[in-house]
């Protein structure tokens, strides 16, 4: 198991390297000028929100001796692809000269919009793509959550509390880091599966000491190793849920079919049993006298953003949850506008006799992360990036919407399926607000 | 100002989210700027204990135009605080602070008495602070309420020697400077002591800080701050600067502070007064030792 967790943090220690790389070389082709032609667009907001009219400038800069003529023109479209608007006009920039172009897209109800700013000119053709949104705080999805909805996942609930957990806690004194202890954690979880995660506790003079916890969830198919920090106030307990990392004893399937694993079943789905391995994994820590039971963020991107959703939804004992582009938001409306994960259903239900593309989301919809957002009564953070072509922004929103419960979210402008700094920042501060530690 | 093409933001992306998602929490470290007596919230079940030791020198003084000139006969004033400070979370929303001082006082000149000393106890402090709102979690809001309690009945040279009470309103944030730590404490609070002729003051104080590493292991802060106390009795006696009722001033400092461990840290102060009306012109230094202790 040393081993595994070393090749783990070698393996994350690669992947930071070349994130690091690849946000350097975006950093770059933002700044870079040096080209004959080059194009800025200038959107008239900062988090890409519109009250009612988007606008944006678009300059082409042309540091060439010849005249750029050709033309300048936009595309806005739906999520689903569907065109919106488009506008062009003709243009003429003289040699070392420049060009602003007001674009002002009126009239389109609230939702959010791709748009695409095309440059066609002598020597230089490109389009930058942007997405904006309007009035966002009113999208809601068409699309109820089914009747028993609540009743599927108490169930769901009640057949855990059925397995006993068999916790078994070994601590790793060969890994510690950072003034932290670590342990390996293994349990059983829905339909006696085992799972595992890591614990790393501060090591505090004081005996007595209870942390706070932060519940590291994994994205989809990560595989989490102990996860460190310095903050003297918060042990970190990071699982991996059911054919995940370090628990495919039972599950270990190709890294496609895990998000169709029994989707014709939805209580045999893989995802079923995957939140409920997060609730075992608050039961453990309700089962360590040394962490505190009401300071617990469960909190991960991606799939662990749905993660952190659903168990916050279905585990009130959750005080504080943070999401970062939550993955199946808004099921039936998402269809029609991301490729994964439906590009691999669709797959699996023309090959699967007598199951369809309607009773794949019947099911889905009890996996709908909008549907869990309902009963979320903890303070929720939730993180978006409006170019994200896995949970988009008109999705997450109908989730966000949702939520009654005191609620924040960071919308990222320039950003993918991924969040940035100001995201974990505000994160620690209201966390370290909710928790009490000032 | 930027140019990019879309393939570029794209690319990585779909690889990405589909093989490696995490999010690498980075928690923001609020808890060690090391001070007392701000609007940041205490919290619940900590402990802040803060001996410290002043001392304070004056020879000359501002009467009560603000004309700056000399104690009369030669006169030198010169007083030693030892002060305990404490302050416990009670719970996320309220805090208990107690301060306890006491005093030696000397006035020196050149004439009969040639020293006037008084020492002993002076006005307690015992207040209860409440926790208002933020901004953002960074921009932090209390109101604290203060009894005023003499504890030196027989000695009228420690000062008023009527009770009061104090009403003082803060704002604390932090920031960043570059990649330094940054944080700043605003305060004001009113004071009014009962009886004849009672002094009501306004009490006021700011104070930005900047740390000189990642951890608020060492920082530098600057501060101005000053009282107005306002009665009837415009007496002024360079002796007994204590029991002067009519008078303002404001104070500059520059203090360094050093924190030994999550739970220890030392400031060390100096200051002077910049501009006052019936008042001593004085320089300041002083010492405070910062204990935590955190019982939860």
């Amino acid at each position: 198991m040393y081993n595994m967790i070393r090749l783990v943090k070698k393996s994350l220690i690669v992947a930071c390297c070349l994130f690091a790389l690849t946000g350097l070389r975006r950093a770059f082709a933002q700044q870079d000028k040096n080209g004959d032609v080059y194009t800025v667009l200038e959107p008239n907001s900062s988090d890409g929100i519109f009250n009612s009219t988007a606008s944006y400038i678009f300059s082409v800069n042309n540091n060439s001796n010849t005249t750029q003529v050709g033309k300048v023109s936009y595309l806005v479209t739906t999520e689903a692809n569907k065109k919106v608007r488009a506008d062009s006009i003709r243009v003429k920039i003289d040699p070392n000269g420049s060009g602003r172009y007001s674009f002002e897209v009126a009239g389109l109800s609230p939702g959010f919009y791709k748009i695409n700013f095309m440059v066609n000119v002598s020597d230089y053709d490109d389009t930058t793509r942007k997405a904006f949104g309007i009035k966002p705080n009113r999208i809601q999805s068409q699309y109820q959550k089914p009747a028993d909805f609540e009743s599927f996942w108490q169930k769901a609930k009640d057949d855990l509390g059925k397995v006993k957990p068999e916790f078994k806690v070994t601590e790793l004194p060969d890994s510690m880091k950072d003034n932290r202890r670590v342990f390996e954690v293994e349990m059983k979880s829905l339909n006696g599966v085992t799972i595992r995660g890591f614990l790393t506790e501060p090591i505090d003079k004081n005996k007595n000491r209870k942390f706070a916890v932060l519940l590291g969830l994994p994205g989809y198919q990560v595989t989490l190793g102990p996860m460190f920090a310095t903050d003297p106030d918060v042990a970190i307990f990071t699982i991996n849920i059911r054919g995940s990392g370090y628990s495919r004893d039972m599950i270990n399937v190709r890294r496609e079919s895990y998000i169709i694993l029994d989707l014709e079943d939805k209580n045999k789905y893989v995802l079923k049993g995957a939140v409920m391995d997060c609730v075992r994994a608050v039961d453990f820590i309700f089962s360590r006298p040394e962490l505190r039971h009401d300071n617990i963020m469960a909190a991960g991107g991606s799939l662990g953003g749905f993660l952190a959703i659903a168990t916050s939804s279905v585990d009130k004992r959750i005080n504080f949850c943070s999401a970062a582009n939550p993955i199946l938001c808004d099921i039936r409306n998402l269809v029609h506008e991301v490729d994964w994960p439906f590009t691999d259903i669709r797959k699996y239900v023309s090959i699967r006799p007598g199951f369809t593309m309607d009773k794949a989301l019947d099911n889905l919809d009890y996996f709908d992360c909008k549907n869990f957002g309902f009963s979320i009564s903890c303070p929720t953070l939730i993180g978006i990036g409006l170019l994200d072509p896995i949970a988009p922004p008109n999705n997450v929103y109908a989730l966000y919407n949702g939520i009654r419960s005191p609620k924040h979210l960071i919308i990222f402008r320039d950003l993918a399926h991924e969040i940035g700094t100001k995201y974990k920042e505000y994160e620690g501060r209201w966390m370290r607000d909710t928790f009490a530690l000032f | 100002m930027h140019c990019f093409n879309f393939k570029k933001i794209m690319g990585p992306v779909k690889p990405f989210a589909k093989t490696l998602f995490i999010i690498l929490i980075l928690f923001a470290a609020l808890q060690n700027k090391g001070f007392a007596d701000g609007g940041f919230p205490v919290r619940p079940g900590r402990l802040l204990i803060s001996p410290s030791v002043s001392y304070f020198f004056a020879t000359q003084q501002w009467d009560s135009t603000g004309v700056k000139k000399p104690f009369p006969n030669g006169g030198k004033y010169t007083s030693i605080g030892i002060t305990f400070y404490s302050e416990y979370g009670i719970s996320r929303r309220f805090a208990a602070v107690v301060t306890l001082p006491y005093v030696y006082n000397n006035y020196m000149q050149n004439i009969a008495p040639t020293n006037n000393v008084s020492n002993g106890l002076t006005d307690m402090e015992t207040g209860i602070r409440y926790y208002l709102a933020n901004i953002s979690f960074i921009y932090y809001f209390s109101l604290q309420a203060s009894a005023i309690t003499p504890l030196y009945g027989n000695n009228p040279r420690l000062g008023y020697g009527e009770e009061g009470a104090e009403l003082k309103f803060a704002i604390s944030g932090s920031g960043h400077l570059g990649k330094l730590g940054t944080y700043f404490n605003v305060y004001d609070g009113i004071r009014q002591y009962f009886g004849n002729n009672g002094p009501i003051q306004n009490r006021w104080s700011g104070t930005f800080g900047l740390s000189l590493d990642k951890r608020f292991a060492n920082q530098v802060s600057v501060g101005l701050s000053g009282i107005n106390s306002w009665s009837n009795d415009k007496n002024f006696i360079s002796a007994l600067p204590e029991t002067n009722k009519d008078f303002s001033f404001i104070q500059a400092s520059l203090s360094y502070g050093h924190s030994f461990s999550r739970e220890l840290a030392l400031f060390v102060s100096g200051g002077e007064f910049l501009t006052g009306r019936n008042t001593g012109v004085g320089n300041t230094a002083s010492v405070a030792l910062i204990y935590r202790l955190d019982y939860h």
